[in-house]
């Protein structure tokens, strides 16, 4: 019980919660304070129902289930089962002496920091350049968002279009500024099909770092950056001795949620070249789909699937810690 | 040249680049549209042309044919999304925001890992879940899933809008005999009205863009999104790419109408989830 209810055992049976109590006028029956903040609280507790069992069944429950799998021995027939006999370490064995698991664990952490090494870059240069005023800089602000709003795996599909060997825009352009003499086989080439993954990533990433540092950056008081300005410092050294210290927490929570969405990227790479050719392109996640669903070795996946959860949930308490302005907001309002 | 000149020399010279910048975004999309009006033949000559040759509408009818189901399937998808994604989190804001229950800090952290949980994992386990209890291959099953990329981020950027309400406001209702439910439905909804449509927006374009959970849940039998019905023309030994880029232009509408019409709420959205949340 909380110490504020303290009177609650004093108190007469609480109205019942269905029937809203009404503001006495007089200063007849119990004083009306207990059972109002109750009421409140249990409405409080079913405002918020619906989401914690939400949050049960779609999040803790397959994240606990996964990690059984994960020690399972699953064949196609164990499917329709609950559980499957136990395997021990034995999927993880085998995913960390898997070739091709290795590959794709590799692969993920060259795409995901390749990514966000390009997409901050270019991203961080249109937010500067969006944030000066020129002819048409507010269109272009309102189109620049474009690649972010489409459906990840249509943009793989878009990008399969554009860098087909022959009569892909890609190439056509290539050739036509004379950068290569003949077509390119970006899909159908071991060495090239994580790169047409990646710059196509890079392409649809941009705009959520333009777009973030853009607003971090208009938030930087005038002020400060015209007092440098009078001091002599030259555009350079206001980017990095000024803007930058006072944008640097949302550069890290950008950079932080950046590797958590890259670390995902599923759709992109179906669309795009399948994880091939000859697995030439597998990222853990596409890698953990052909092991689960098409080769039917759930366990297998699971454990390659806790892998990427690991990867991904190191960054949670910094994110945590990142956001605990929002967390401490809790205890800040209410009353 | 004067210090005047040289200003707008810079600010043209800015445009410039800021237009080639928006010439690599947008042109993507426009080779999509090209191609969609491109016959079979043209798409198999081997040349990419900038302007539709000879341009045609056969794509758009086989697509139609085909296809149309689909887009119908996407949109019940997207607005099951955008409908559960409000039910849960538009409360669960409220109560995360304006009542001071102990849980709320365990809730709001557990939000915010949720949304860093790749969603391959969540549809491994859920495939199986599904399984048992008879989810597979169903809408519910679905749109229960695609709540994954919505419902957290939903209920943070609606918290972080309900902190701006005044608690006077639900306390002046109250005192007027008001009941909790009746407060929040009379009051706080309709004031919350601008960041309940931007986090529906999301929410529809997440059920609509949605393909992982559409590969594993369904079994391409009966329930068919667009995004699946595209990759079921990839899955061919030689693409259909007339075809293949029709369909991609429906499933780029609701961005494009979306952007056209609710750009407002866009534009709060995607900075509002990510920091603020």
């Amino acid at each position: 019980m909380n110490g504020k209810n303290q009177a609650g055992a004093a108190a007469p049976t609480p109205a019942s919660p269905r029937q809203p109590v009404r503001p006495r006028t007089s200063d007849a029956g119990p004083p009306p304070r207990v059972s109002a903040w109750r009421r409140r609280r249990l409405a409080g507790w079913l405002f918020l129902a619906p989401a914690i069992a939400y949050l049960l069944f779609a999040f803790l429950l397959p994240i606990i289930y996964n990690l059984m799998l994960s020690f399972e021995r699953t064949s196609p027939a164990t499917i329709a089962k609950f559980a499957a006999p136990f395997a021990g370490l034995a999927n993880y064995r085998y995913i960390f002496h898997d070739p091709t698991t290795q590959m794709a664990i590799i692969h993920t952490f060259e795409f995901t920091f390749g990514s966000l090494f390009f997409q901050f870059i270019i991203g961080f240069a249109l937010a500067l350049l969006f944030g000066t005023e020129f002819p048409g800089s507010t269109l272009g602000r309102s189109l620049v968002i474009v690649p972010w709003l489409l459906p990840l795996f249509v943009t793989g599909v878009m990008f399969k279009f554009l860098f087909q060997a022959e009569g892909g825009a890609v190439n056509q352009i290539l050739m036509a500024i004379g950068l290569a003499h003949g077509p390119i086989d970006w899909l159908n080439s071991p060495h090239l099909a994580l790169w047409t993954v990646l710059i196509a990533n890079i392409w649809l990433g941009v705009p959520f770092f333009t777009v973030l540092l853009y607003s971090a950056i208009q938030d930087v008081p005038t002020e400060v950056t015209e007092a440098a300005r009078i001091d002599g410092a030259g555009p350079w050294q206001r980017l990095v001795l000024i803007i930058v210290p006072i944008i640097l927490p949302v550069i890290e929570i950008v950079l932080l949620l950046g590797f958590v969405f890259t670390v995902k990227v599923f759709d992109l790479v179906i669309g795009l070249t399948g994880g091939g050719p000859a697995n030439s392109s597998q990222l853990i996640t596409t890698w953990s789909y052909n092991l689960s669903f098409q080769q039917f070795n759930f366990g297998q996946g699971a454990a390659l699937n806790n892998v990427l959860l690991v990867l991904a949930l190191i960054c949670s308490p910094i994110y945590l810690w990142l956001s605990r302005d929002s967390l401490r907001g809790s205890s800040g309002a209410g009353r | 040249m004067t210090r005047r000149q040289q200003r707008r020399v810079g600010r043209w010279l800015r445009a410039l680049v800021a237009a080639a910048a928006l010439v690599v975004v947008l042109f993507p999309v426009y080779a999509i549209l090209v191609g969609s009006f491109e016959s079979t033949e043209t798409l198999f000559s081997g040349t990419f042309y900038w302007l539709p040759h000879a341009a045609t509408l056969e794509n758009y009818v086989t697509v139609i044919r085909a296809q149309s189901g689909n887009v119908v399937t996407s949109l019940f998808v997207a607005l099951g999304t955008a409908l559960l994604a409000l039910v849960v989190a538009v409360p669960a804001a409220y109560a995360l925001s304006k009542y001071r229950l102990r849980v709320t800090i365990v809730i709001v952290s557990s939000l915010l890992i949720a949304q860093i949980v790749p969603s391959i994992v969540l549809a491994t386990s859920l495939f199986i879940i599904f399984h048992w209890i008879h989810l597979v291959n169903t809408f519910v099953g679905l749109v229960l899933a695609d709540g994954t990329y919505a419902i957290p981020f939903a209920i943070l950027v609606l918290r972080a809008f309900f902190f701006s309400l005044p608690n006077e406001l639900m306390d002046a209702a109250r005192v007027d005999g008001a009941s909790e439910w009746t407060t929040f439905r009379r009051i706080v909804i309709p004031l919350a009205r601008s960041a309940v449509i931007t986090v529906a927006v999301f929410a529809f374009l997440n059920g609509w863009g949605d393909f992982i959970f559409a590969l594993t849940i369904l079994n391409g039998a009966g329930i068919v999104p667009i995004t699946l019905g595209i990759y079921t023309y990839l899955g061919n030994y030689s693409t259909d790419w007339g075809a293949v880029m029709a369909a991609s232009a429906f499933a780029l509408v609701p961005a494009g109408v979306m952007l056209v019409v609710a750009q407002r709420y866009i534009a709060s959205g995607l900075t509002a989830g990510s920091v603020k949340g």
